[in-house]
C-alpha cells in the first residue's frame, strides 16, 4: 500500500532557497533538497495593484524576505545541516533573524523530535546596499485577525482610537471570516498553497512539526502592506508570548516565539533596514497580560458567538459552541479560565456551551495551565502565575466555589501556594516595553480600567 | 365575494395568516380559495391578517427615530412596499386601502415625539396590520373590520406601562351580541390580528405571538367552530425538526397538551393562544399555506380514542441550576420562604424545583438579568450564608408530553438507560400527569433529543404507527430534497416468493439488483474515495461477489471472515478492524495482506514486532454514540470499541517507536442514522486530529448510514451526504475519505421467508406463531428492532387483526413484532419479514437444535 515515496528529505545534504517571483497578484516561493524535485509556495494577494518605482523595488526586497522565512516549512522536513541561499543575498541584520527563525522557532519541533539542529548558512556575498527608503505609505493599519479574543480587542482598540484599519488573514478559515465580518472592517483575506510534496514527504514519516507560522504569517503581511499600501502592521501578541516554556540542550524553548517580543524587535527592524523606513510592524498588545486583554474582551459581546482561540475545531464552522470550543485543549482551557473573573458565570458558559471547571477529567489540563505537577502546554496560553491568579480569584467567588476544579483547587493546591504572589489586580497594569508607533499610541489606553 | 344567503345561526370559521402569506399576490390568491371553500360549507368566515413580512420592524425603527425627515423616509418605504402590492392584487390607485396610509404619514410627520411616546409608538405600528387588512379587505371584496372595536385588553395594574402598550393582555369571553353585530357587517369580515384597544379605548399591541392570539380571542368571543392558524408548517411536531428531522407531524392533541408542548419548546404556536379557547371548546387548526390539502394539527377539547402516546419531546437550553444544600435545613420554619427571598430580590424566577431531606434544586431561565449582570454572583453570596450553594449550568430541560404519562413509565426504559449515561441533574413530574422532565448538560442535550426520539419511536412509547395520532415525519414533508422512500422489490415478484417459500421455510431471499442499485448510488458520492463493505452485515458469497465487482473493497473483523472475503473476492482490498481479538488474529490479518486497524495501546504494547515497519490504521472513540438502540451503538464511554482520545498520543508514540506509519485514522460512531450531517461531524472531527499524524492518508469515517424502517419516513438523502463530506474535504484535502457500510448496501435487499404454525387467542391477545424465530432474525429480540411484516399469501386483504407475531422458541423473548396489525391469518400463510437482508442470517442460531435458515439469491 504504499505511495510512489518521494526521496526521503532527511537524507538529503542540503536545503536550498532557489528563487521567488512575483507576477499578477501572485508570489511563487521554490526550494528544493539537494537536487531534488523544486518544492513551490503559491501566495495569492488579491486585486493586487500594479506596482512601480521604489514600491516595486520594495515589494522585490520584501518578497525575499518572505522567501527566506517561508523556507521554514519545508525545511523542517528534513533538518538538514546545510541551508544555501542562492537568489540573493540577505544583509547581516536579517541574516541573524534568519538564523534566530530556523533556530528558536524550531527549538521546540526539535525538541519534540528529540533533535539536535546544527545549520550552517551558505549565503551569497552581500551587495552593498543603502538603507531602505521611506515610501510614503498611507496612514492605513493592518490588523491580523486570528479568529481568537486577542485580534478582536486590538481591532477595538484602534477604532477606539479612530485607526483607519483593513483586518487580513492568511488561509480560508470560516471561522475568521466570520469574525472579521464580525467587525464591519474592510477585510483582505490572502490565501497560501503550501507545495504539496510537503504532505508527500510527511506521510513517508519526514519530519514534521511546530513552525513559527506568526513569523511567516509576518512577512506575508508585510509583502501586503507595500503592495496595497498600509504604514503599519498590527499584531496581538501579549507579554506573556516572551515567556519559555522550557528549556532544552541549554536552549528556552518557546512555542510562541515568533510572538515574541524577541522577535518583534528583530523582524520590525529587518522591515525598517531593508524593505521600508515608514513601514511599522508591531504587538499592540505587546505591555499587556492575557488577562488584562481578556478583561477587555469581556467588554465586546457582539464577538462572544463568533470568536474562538481553540486550535482543534478550527476550519469547519457550525451552530454550537462546541463546534467552535473543543473543550478539550489547553487554549480552551486558558480562555475559559481567564474569562470567568471578568464575565456573569451565565454568559461564559453560554459561549463555551460547557462548565470546564465542574469537569474532573480536565483536572489535568488546568493543572498544566498552572504548571502543578507538569510544564506549561505548547500552545499559545498565558504566564502559569496568570492562570493561578485567575484561579485564585474564582475560588473565593461563591457561584463558582463549589465547581469540582475550584473546589479542588482550594483545597489541594491554593494551601500550597504563597497568597502574596495570586492577586489579580498587578496583572491588569501594563509593562512598558512595546514599540507601538507614536500613531497607534492612543489605541494603548483601550486596555485600561 | 358573490353573496350567498348564510342562515342566522351560521357558525363562524376564523382563518388567520401570517406576514409571509400576506406578502404576496399569489398568496392572497390562496387566501381568497379558502376563504370561499369556508363559505361553501356554510360558515361566516373572519380573517385575521398579520402586517407584511418586515414590516413590524419597519415601522417599530421609524418610531424609533427622532427625526421627522427619517421617520418619513420609513414611510416612504411603507407606501412603496404596499402601492407595489396593491398593483400586483390589480386593486385601484385611488382606493379605500389608502386611508390607513394618510393616517401613518399624520402620525409620522409630528414635529416633535408626543408626551406619551409609548401611546403613540402603538399606534404607529398598528399601522401594518391596518394596511394589510385594508388591502385584503378591498383584494377579497369583504367587509373591513377595525379590531379595537371589538377585542378590548382590561387593565393590568401589576404590568408597567410599556406592557400594558405593547404586549397587553385580552381577556375575552364568548359574545353572542358582539358576534351579531359582526355578522351584520357582512359574510366574509377582514381584520387585524396583533392590535385591540385598553379601557381608554386607546390602541393597544398584543406583543409577540399577537397575531394568533387576536384569532384565538376573536375564536372565544365568536364561539366559532375552529380557528384555522395558516402558517409556513404543516403544525406541531413530535420535537423540533431542526433538531429531530425525523420528528412527526402531531395530528391531534388536547388543550392540555398542547399548551404544554408550546410552553416547552415549540415555536409554531404561541402558548397565550390556547387560553381563551381552552373554555368555550373551540378546536384550533394548525395548517400549511403551501400546502393547504396536507393534514395540519387539530387542537381540541376531545382526545380521540387511541393507545396512550407520547406525544413531543421538547426542549429548553439555556437553563441555570441553582442547588442548596444544608442539613436540617427543613426543621426549620420558613427556610424556603426566606430563601426564595433571596430569588426574588435579585429579580430571578424559579421554574423547575427538586427536592431531598438535605437539598434544593431549582431551574433559572435564560433572562438578560441572568446573562449581563452580576445578579446570580449577588444571590449566590446571600444564599452562601445559609447553604452551600452551587451553580450548575449551562443545562437543557428536556421534557416528554404526552397525556397519563405515568402510565407510560414502563415504555421508558430504553430511554431511562440512554439517560444513564449523561448527568441528569434534576427531574421533574408534575401531579398534571402530562409531562417529564429532565435537566442535563446542554452540551449532551442537542445530541440526545434525536437519540432520545429514535428511542421513544422504537420502543414504541411515541406510536408513529397510529395514523390517527401521528403524520409523516418532517423530513418526509419538508426535507428540500427528500427523497420519497421507493416501493419495496418484492411486491413485483410476489409469485416468485411464494414459489420459493413452498421449498420450505424459515428462507432468507436476497435480491442482487437492489444490492447492485445502493452499491451504484454510493459509488457516485464524490466524496469519499474508497468504500469497503462491512461483512459482518451479511457474509454470502453471492453478495460478495457482486459488490466487489461494483468496486467494493472487503471489512473483516475476524479470521473468518477474512477467508470468506479470499473465497468470494479474492481481488478486493481487505481492512482487518477486529476488536479485542486474539494476538493470531492480527498476525493471519497482516499475512493477508489486509490494512489492519487498531483500537487499543496494547497490541502495540505487548507485541510490537507484529507492526514493526508496518502500515496501520488506528481506530478513535470520539467520545458519543449514536444509533437506533443501546447496543448498536458503538462510541462514547458506555462502548467497548475504539481508543479514546487522551491514548491517541501513546499510540502515536508507540507507533513511532516501531517505525509502523500510521496511515488511516477511523472512527464509527453507531448505525441507522438518517442525518446527512452525522458524518461531517465525526469527517471533521478525525481531520482535525489527523493533521497532527504526518504519516496520515485517509480517513474512515465508518458505516452506520441509516433506512427508513417505518412508513412516513424518508430515505437518507445521499445528495446532502456528499455535500456535507466535500464540504470537509475541501478544508483538509489531504485526506483522502473511506467508508465502510454493511447495513445500507444489503438490509432491504434481503426478505425473510416463513410459514404461519399456528393461531392463538389468549387473555384477549392475538398470537401469530410462524416457523421462523429469535434463531432466525435475533434482532427484534436483541435491539428491539421492529420489521415490517406482511401476510404474503393475502397481501391485499384489510389488516384487521392484532397480532403478536411470535416464534416457536422455548423463550418468552421469541416475539418477532408485538401489536402488529395484519389480516386474519391461518395455518400455512406465507408471511415475510422485510429489511432481514442485513444482521439476519448472520447472527442465526441452532438454539433449540432447529437448524439454520435457507438461502436462496435472485440474480435478475
Amino acid at each position: 500500500m504504499n505511495l510512489s515515496a518521494p526521496s526521503d528529505p532527511r537524507r538529503a545534504r542540503a536545503f536550498r532557497f532557489t528563487g521567488c517571483d512575483y507576477d499578477a497578484g501572485e508570489a511563487r516561493l521554490r526550494y528544493a533538497f539537494d537536487d531534488g524535485a523544486e518544492l513551490v509556495e503559491r501566495i495569492v494577494f488579491p486585486d493586487a495593484p500594479p506596482l512601480g518605482g521604489a514600491r516595486a523595488q520594495a515589494f522585490a526586497r520584501a518578497l525575499r524576505l518572505l522567501h527566506w522565512i517561508a523556507g521554514v516549512s519545508y525545511y523542517k522536513a528534513g533538518a538538514v545541516g546545510q541551508l544555501v541561499i542562492e537568489n540573493a543575498a540577505p544583509d547581516h541584520g536579517a541574516l541573524a533573524l534568519l538564523q534566530s527563525v530556523y533556530g528558536e522557532g524550531l527549538a521546540e519541533f526539535a525538541y519534540r523530535n528529540g533533535l539536535r539542529l546544527q545549520q550552517h548558512w551558505s549565503v551569497p556575498p552581500a551587495e552593498t546596499s543603502a538603507a531602505a527608503p521611506a515610501l510614503g505609505l498611507p496612514q492605513h493599519t493592518l490588523v491580523p485577525l486570528g479568529g481568537g479574543k486577542d485580534s478582536l480587542v486590538v481591532v477595538e482598540a484602534l477604532r477606539a482610537a479612530a485607526v483607519s484599519c483593513t483586518v487580513a488573514w492568511v488561509g480560508d478559515s470560516p471561522l475568521i471570516a466570520a469574525c472579521a465580518a464580525r467587525t464591519r472592517m474592510p477585510t483582505l483575506q490572502l490565501r497560501r498553497t503550501l507545495a504539496p510534496e510537503l504532505f508527500d514527504y510527511n506521510r513517508t514519516g519526514a519530519w514534521n512539526g511546530h513552525v513559527p507560522v506568526t513569523a511567516i504569517n509576518s512577512a506575508i503581511l508585510a509583502c501586503a502592506a507595500v503592495l496595497y499600501g498600509y504604514d503599519s502592521i498590527a499584531f496581538a501578541n501579549e507579554r506573556s508570548a516572551s515567556s519559555a516554556t522550557l528549556e532544552y540542550e541549554g536552549r528556552a524553548v518557546n512555542h510562541q516565539w515568533s510572538k515574541s517580543w524577541d522577535f518583534e524587535r528583530r523582524f520590525a527592524a529587518v522591515l525598517h533596514g531593508t524593505v521600508a523606513a515608514d513601514l511599522h510592524y508591531c504587538s499592540l498588545l505587546r505591555p499587556w497580560s492575557e488577562l488584562a486583554v481578556t478583561r477587555a474582551f469581556a467588554r465586546l459581546p457582539q464577538y462572544f458567538e463568533v470568536f474562538s482561540s481553540c486550535n482543534r475545531n478550527f476550519r469547519i464552522l457550525g451552530p454550537h459552541p462546541a463546534d467552535r470550543w473543543c473543550g478539550q485543549c489547553p487554549k480552551c482551557h486558558f480562555v475559559f479560565l481567564a474569562l470567568a473573573p471578568f464575565l456573569p458565570k451565565p454568559r461564559l458558559l453560554k459561549i463555551f456551551g460547557r462548565n470546564l471547571l465542574d469537569d474532573e477529567t480536565q483536572a489535568a489540563g488546568f493543572d498544566a495551565l498552572i504548571e502543578y505537577r507538569d510544564h506549561k502546554p505548547f500552545e499559545c496560553v498565558g504566564e502559569g502565575a496568570e492562570a493561578r491568579a485567575a484561579f485564585a480569584a474564582l475560588a473565593q467567588r461563591p457561584e463558582w466555589g463549589e465547581d469540582t476544579l475550584v473546589a479542588r483547587f482550594r483545597g489541594e493546591i491554593l494551601p500550597q501556594l504563597d497568597r502574596a504572589a495570586l492577586a489579580l489586580e498587578p496583572w491588569l497594569h501594563p509593562a512598558d516595553e512595546h514599540a507601538v508607533p507614536a500613531r497607534l499610541a492612543p489605541a494603548l489606553a483601550f486596555l485600561r480600567g | 365575494m358573490p353573496p350567498t344567503s348564510l342562515t342566522a345561526d351560521a357558525p363562524w370559521v376564523v382563518l388567520k395568516f401570517g406576514g409571509t402569506s400576506v406578502s404576496t399576490a399569489a398568496r392572497w390568491g390562496t387566501i381568497r380559495d379558502l376563504a370561499e371553500a369556508r363559505r361553501a360549507e356554510g360558515a361566516r368566515v373572519l380573517v385575521v391578517v398579520s402586517a407584511l413580512s418586515g414590516m413590524t420592524d419597519r415601522l417599530k425603527a421609524a418610531s424609533g427615530e427622532s427625526g421627522r425627515t427619517r421617520r418619513l423616509a420609513h414611510w416612504e418605504e411603507v407606501r412603496q412596499r404596499h402601492q407595489q402590492l396593491a398593483g400586483d392584487l390589480g386593486l385601484p390607485a385611488d382606493a379605500a386601502w389608502l386611508r390607513p396610509l394618510q393616517s401613518l404619514r399624520e402620525l409620522l410627520a409630528i414635529e416633535s415625539l408626543p408626551a406619551d411616546v409609548l401611546a403613540w409608538q402603538a399606534r404607529v405600528m398598528a399601522h401594518g396590520e391596518l394596511l394589510s387588512s385594508a388591502l385584503g379587505a378591498q383584494f377579497l371584496q369583504a367587509a373591513w373590520l377595525d379590531a379595537r372595536t371589538v377585542l378590548c385588553a382590561p387593565s393590568q395594574p401589576h404590568q408597567n406601562q410599556r406592557n400594558q402598550r405593547l404586549s397587553a393582555l385580552l381577556d375575552t369571553q364568548p359574545d353572542a351580541d358582539a358576534a351579531a353585530e359582526m355578522a351584520r357587517l357582512g359574510e366574509v369580515l377582514v381584520t387585524q390580528g396583533f392590535i385591540a384597544r385598553d379601557a381608554a379605548g386607546d390602541t393597544v399591541l398584543l406583543g409577540r405571538g399577537g397575531s394568533d392570539t387576536s384569532a384565538a380571542h376573536f375564536g372565544a368571543l365568536l364561539r366559532a367552530s375552529r380557528v384555522e392558524i395558516w402558517t409556513d408548517v404543516a403544525g406541531m411536531f413530535s420535537a423540533n425538526p431542526r433538531q429531530v428531522p425525523e420528528a412527526r407531524l402531531l395530528r391531534r392533541l388536547d388543550y392540555e397538551e398542547a399548551q404544554e408542548i408550546a410552553t416547552t419548546g415549540a415555536k409554531v404556536l404561541h402558548a397565550r393562544c390556547l387560553a381563551p379557547l381552552r373554555t368555550p371548546r373551540v378546536p384550533l387548526w394548525i395548517k400549511d399555506t403551501e400546502r393547504p390539502l396536507l393534514a395540519g394539527t387539530e387542537i381540541g377539547a376531545e382526545t380521540v380514542e387511541a393507545s396512550p402516546s407520547v406525544k413531543a419531546l421538547s426542549m429548553r437550553k439555556g437553563i441555570t441550576l441553582v442547588s442548596m444544600e444544608s442539613i436540617g435545613m427543613w426543621q426549620q420554619v420558613g427556610f424556603l420562604a426566606d430563601v426564595f427571598a433571596h430569588f426574588k430580590r435579585h429579580g430571578l424566577s424559579v421554574d423547575l424545583i427538586g427536592s431531598a431531606e438535605t437539598n434544593v434544586t431549582v431551574s433559572l431561565d435564560t433572562t438578560e438579568n441572568l446573562l449581563d449582570s452580576d445578579a446570580l454572583a449577588a444571590l449566590a453570596a446571600d444564599l452562601a450564608r445559609v447553604c452551600r450553594v452551587k451553580v450548575i449550568a449551562p443545562c437543557a430541560a428536556i421534557t416528554l408530553v404526552g397525556r397519563g404519562m405515568r402510565g407510560m413509565l414502563h415504555r421508558l426504559q430504553p430511554l431511562l438507560a440512554e439517560l444513564g449515561g449523561e448527568r441528569v441533574h434534576l427531574i421533574s413530574q408534575s401531579s398534571n400527569n402530562l409531562n417529564l422532565t429532565f435537566v442535563v448538560d446542554e452540551s449532551a442535550a442537542d445530541a440526545l433529543l434525536p437519540r432520545m426520539h429514535g428511542l421513544l419511536l422504537a420502543s414504541g412509547a411515541l406510536r408513529a404507527d397510529d395514523a390517527a395520532l401521528f403524520g409523516s415525519s418532517w423530513r418526509a414533508l419538508y426535507a428540500a430534497t427528500a427523497v420519497a422512500a421507493a416501493p419495496p422489490w418484492w411486491r413485483a415478484r410476489r409469485a416468485e416468493l411464494l414459489r420459493a417459500a413452498a421449498a420450505g421455510t424459515p428462507r432468507y431471499v436476497y435480491a442482487l439488483p437492489r444490492v447492485r442499485e445502493h452499491a451504484r448510488a454510493l459509488r457516485a458520492l464524490r466524496a469519499v474515495d474508497r468504500w469497503h463493505y462491512a461483512l459482518k452485515a451479511n457474509a454470502h458469497p453471492a453478495l460478495l461477489r457482486a459488490l466487489a465487482a461494483e468496486g467494493f473493497g472487503m471489512e473483516c473483523v475476524s479470521p473468518g471472515e477474512l477467508a470468506a472475503a479470499q473465497d468470494a473476492a479474492p481481488r478486493a482490498p481487505r481492512l482487518f478492524t477486529p476488536n479485542f481479538a486474539p494476538r493470531g488474529d492480527y498476525a493471519q490479518g497482516l499475512a493477508a495482506g489486509a490494512l489492519v486497524t487498531l483500537d487499543a495501546l496494547h497490541p502495540l504494547q505487548h507485541w510490537p514486532e507484529l507492526f514493526r515497519g508496518r502500515e496501520i490504521g488506528l481506530r478513535v472513540d470520539l467520545g458519543q454514540g449514536v444509533g437506533h438502540h443501546e447496543k448498536v451503538r458503538t462510541g462514547g464511554a458506555a462502548s467497548k470499541f475504539g481508543l479514546p482520545l487522551p491514548e491517541l498520543e501513546a499510540a502515536l508514540e508507540l507507533a513511532r517507536a516501531l517505525d509502523a506509519r500510521v496511515v488511516l485514522l477511523h472512527a464509527h460512531l453507531g448505525s441507522g442514522v438518517l442525518d446527512a450531517g452525522h458524518w461531517a461531524r465525526v469527517h471533521a472531527q478525525l481531520a482535525s486530529l489527523g493533521e497532527r499524524i504526518g504519516t496520515l492518508r485517509a480517513l474512515d469515517v465508518g458505516g452506520g448510514l441509516g433506512l427508513p424502517q417505518r412508513e412516513g419516513e424518508a430515505a437518507l438523502d445521499l445528495a446532502v451526504l456528499d455535500a456535507a463530506l466535500l464540504e470537509v474535504r475541501r478544508a483538509y484535502p489531504q485526506f483522502e475519505l473511506w467508508m465502510e457500510p454493511g447495513r445500507y448496501l444489503v438490509a432491504d435487499a434481503g426478505v425473510l421467508l416463513t410459514q404461519v404454525t399456528q393461531v392463538k387467542h389468549k387473555d384477549g391477545r392475538h398470537y401469530l406463531g410462524v416457523d421462523a424465530g429469535m434463531h432466525t432474525l435475533l434482532r427484534p429480540a436483541l435491539y428491539g428492532a421492529r420489521h415490517g411484516i406482511v401476510n404474503l399469501t393475502r397481501l391485499d386483504a384489510p389488516a384487521d387483526t392484532l397480532y403478536q407475531v411470535v416464534g416457536p422458541i422455548c423463550e418468552s423473548g421469541d416475539v418477532l413484532a408485538g401489536d402488529h396489525r395484519m389480516p386474519a391469518a391461518q395455518e400455512g400463510d406465507v408471511v415475510l419479514i422485510e429489511h432481514a437482508g442485513a444482521y439476519g442470517y448472520s447472527m442465526a442460531s441452532h438454539y433449540n437444535l432447529r437448524g439454520l435458515p435457507a438461502q436462496e439469491i435472485i440474480e435478475e
